[in-house]
């Protein structure tokens, strides 16, 4: 068929240009012609990063640089404040749980590893219970019952040279073994 | 002068003229016509409508309210921004103010609340009408997809006009919602294979902090009062342009009759549409003068209520945590549900059922989608009425202040056999129905498989107790083996039976999509089954990485 097929479609850039009869003076790489398309896709291309760069740098806008929060590290008394057994008075300003054996003393942070609500402690039970989705922890913080993946957080503890201890709970730690090193309980004499 | 002069002369002034034209009203077809056209807030509709469209009984006039309660809201909300300031010192004690205080400020908080409540209700009953009466086939697919995101953006409203108020159950239920952003696979802190710590994660860029404090309450103002609103706007144009250039609440064209009736818009449809707009505002008036909406004390982020918990459209959700990890419950299953939900038009080829409801000629869509519903709603209702102190089960008619004995310990299935079970179950319930090429009689398979299904569970009481001893620590019992039959039976009727029948001969793809959905919404049924009835806290679980079925 001689007739131009209709479903072709016309390309809107011609052939490469024909190189002119008379040479250039000083041919430079400068000279090069940019193809249109190429143009347009370098142009767009910028323009594609550019929205990208705007969403990462809005999103970097959203994370604060400062926090104007409670400081994770306090003072919690001396040793002798605390009866053998788990005391939560320092549950209300700080969140934590100390809890006293015969011979060491360690800090939870009183959130639930589950979802982040607090626990209750129940004596009589002899456990943690959590109001939330009802996980249970043990007087070491392992799971025994309820949705919780991991055992309760410990945090960094130290007894200064006052005699007072210090909390630390930006510094965490769930794992036994881990758990039971210097960092996170003291050992009393 | 009398009435009718001065109404005359009010009429034929300039200033009347200029601002309705139209002209002198005939009550001709061209007015009806030209008073739907020639207005701007009406001409969203049609000037006529096939009769059957505008039948209460089709639509309920469902969209409509949802617009209506969203605009009731706006105005509502607005009233409240005047007296409210999103600080931790002042927010709780300016409710206080608009309780006591404040002019009829009572009265305008619980409307907002209540509205809100109606609806995230409303939107979800607009949904469920939507797809029984197929409303979502070609050309509506991409309508549907907006719709799914009016929801999404219906419920994050409610969720963030939560943490306002300020109050114990206000803080509570972020943190729990906000911490479930924190177990995002690779982008929470504590989610599994996780790349971030509590200082960059999910959760702090929704907070601005690591906990719920001022820069969240803040943030969530902002969201609630400006973002999501002005999202909510823009999709409810799209929804709205692409519901008028689809012929409205489309009721295709009867082939039988295609002379059918069509009524005038006005005043058949609008009229419909301001009773059930009065009816609605009326009912909310009376309910907000008699109903107060609740504030608990202030927020105490060292004191947990409990039980703490979420709203009640949450309260599924809330549910769920307890028979899974974080970020399946929280992260996984409600994406799955939104892109799920999503897909439907897109995976559902059946152009039949399209106009009216009807079970027969969408059999597998409407069993799926009304099983998927009603899965949903009892987590809803078991969360709302079943649940006491520390989570634990309480029937209604129980006093919260019984002791319940402590959970039973939970073990999890070795990973190599929770493995083969997944595989199973997954790989059984696509391969199946698919290879099984002939028609079965429905009801002899159905009543054999029942039967084949509790003898073997019998049998396996008496063979496979020990097994299950040595692993829970508890031999089996008979209320185990009634969980193990409904379990099999529920996977065996509509995981198999029901796809086989209706389903076995639509694309591949299409086909494993709808199944991989299908076997997803029983699972959690199943894995709820295996929690409450033996204590099952995984079938498999890689510990190290968080992660954790």
């Amino acid at each position: 068929m001689d007739e131009i097929n209709p479903s072709q479609p016309v390309n809107p850039t011609p052939p490469a240009q024909p190189i002119p009869a008379v040479p250039a003076p000083i041919p430079t790489p400068l000279a090069q012609p940019i193809k249109r398309r190429d143009f347009l896709w370098t142009a767009w291309g910028a323009f594609a990063a550019f929205l990208g760069a705007s969403a990462g740098a809005m999103g970097k806008f959203m994370l604060p640089n400062v926090l104007y929060e409670q400081s994770q590290i306090f003072k919690a008394g001396k040793p002798e404040d605390f009866p053998l057994g788990v005391s939560t008075k320092l549950t209300k300003d700080h969140r934590v749980w100390m809890v006293r054996t015969e011979k060491t003393l360690y800090a939870f942070w009183a959130r639930c590893t589950h979802l982040g609500c607090t626990p209750n402690w129940f004596d009589a039970e002899n456990r943690f219970k959590c109001p939330c989705h009802g996980s249970n922890f043990s007087i070491q913080g392992d799971v025994i019952a309820g949705p919780a993946p991991k055992p309760l957080n410990r945090c960094a503890i130290a007894l200064l040279p006052t005699g007072e201890i210090l909390v630390d709970k930006s510094i965490l730690e769930t794992r036994p073994g881990f758990r039971e090193k210097k960092q996170f309980q003291i050992e009393l004499a | 002068m009398n009435i009718e002069e001065i109404k005359k002369k009010v009429v034929d002034s300039q200033i009347w003229r200029s601002m309705f034209r139209g002209g002198v009203w005939h009550n001709t077809p061209r007015d009806r016509a030209q008073h739907i056209i020639g207005n701007v807030w009406l001409h969203l509709h049609p000037a006529k409508l096939r009769k059957r469209a505008v039948d209460w009984t089709y639509t309920w006039g469902l969209g409509g309210l949802s617009f209506g309660l969203f605009f009731v809201l706006t105005v509502s909300g607005i009233l409240l921004m005047f007296y409210y300031r999103p600080t931790v010192d002042l927010a709780y004690q300016d409710i206080k103010d608009l309780q006591f205080v404040v002019t009829t400020g009572q009265f305008w908080r619980n409307f907002h609340r209540w509205a809100a409540q109606l609806m995230v209700l409303i939107v979800i009953f607009h949904m469920i009408r939507v797809f029984l009466t197929g409303s979502y086939k070609s050309p509506r697919e991409f309508n549907w997809v907006v719709g799914v995101i009016l929801l999404l953006l219906t419920l994050l409203l409610s969720f963030s006009g939560y943490l306002l108020p300020w109050d114990q159950i206000a803080i509570w239920a972020i943190t729990v919602g906000s911490n479930m952003a924190s177990s995002t696979p690779v982008l929470g802190a504590e989610g599994p294979f996780t790349i971030m710590n509590l200082k960059n994660d999910a959760r702090f860029m929704l907070l601005g902090g690591t906990y719920v404090g001022e820069a969240a309450l803040l943030r969530f103002y902002v969201l609630h009062c400006i973002a999501f609103p002005f999202f909510a706007g823009v999709f409810m144009i799209v929804h709205f342009w692409r519901i008028r250039k689809d012929g409205f609440s489309a009721a295709p064209m009867d082939l039988k009759d295609k002379n059918e009736d069509k009524v005038d818009v006005w005043p058949n449809l609008v009229v419909r549409e301001y009773m059930m707009a009065i009816l609605v505002t009326a009912g909310l008036i009376a309910l907000s003068i008699w109903v107060q909406a609740p504030l608990e004390e202030i927020a105490d982020l060292n004191v947990t209520p409990n039980p703490a918990k979420a709203p009640w459209y949450f309260l599924g959700l809330q549910e769920l945590l307890v028979y899974f990890d974080p970020w399946i419950a929280g992260v996984l299953l409600p994406n799955i549900i939104v892109v799920g939900l999503m897909a439907i038009p897109y995976v559902d080829d059946n152009p039949a059922g399209v106009g009216f409801y009807s079970i027969k000629e969408r059999p597998f869509a409407n069993t799926f989608f009304i099983f998927g519903c009603v899965v949903w709603f009892v987590l809803i209702a078991i969360g709302t009425y079943f649940r006491g102190p520390n989570w634990g089960w309480y029937w209604p008619w129980e006093d919260w202040l019984l002791h319940k004995p402590p959970p039973l310990p939970t073990w999890s299935i070795p990973n190599l056999i929770g493995l083969l079970l997944m595989g199973a179950y997954f790989g059984g319930g696509i391969v199946v129905p698919r290879i099984i090429k002939s028609e079965i009689p429905f009801k002899k398979a159905l009543w054999g498989g029942l039967g084949a299904i509790t003898l073997a569970a019998v049998a396996f009481k008496f063979v496979g107790s020990g097994l299950i001893e040595k692993w829970s620590g508890f031999p089996m019992e008979w209320g185990q083996v009634i969980w193990i039959i409904f379990s099999l039976g529920l996977y065996y009727i509509l995981g198999i039976l029901v796809p086989q029948k209706y389903i076995r001969t639509i694309a591949w793809p299409r086909y494993a999509i709808s199944m991989v959905f299908l076997l997803m919404t029983i699972g959690v049924f199943l894995k709820i089954g295996l929690r409450l009835g033996f204590n099952v806290k995984y079938i498999f679980s890689l510990n190290q990485f968080g992660f954790n079925i």
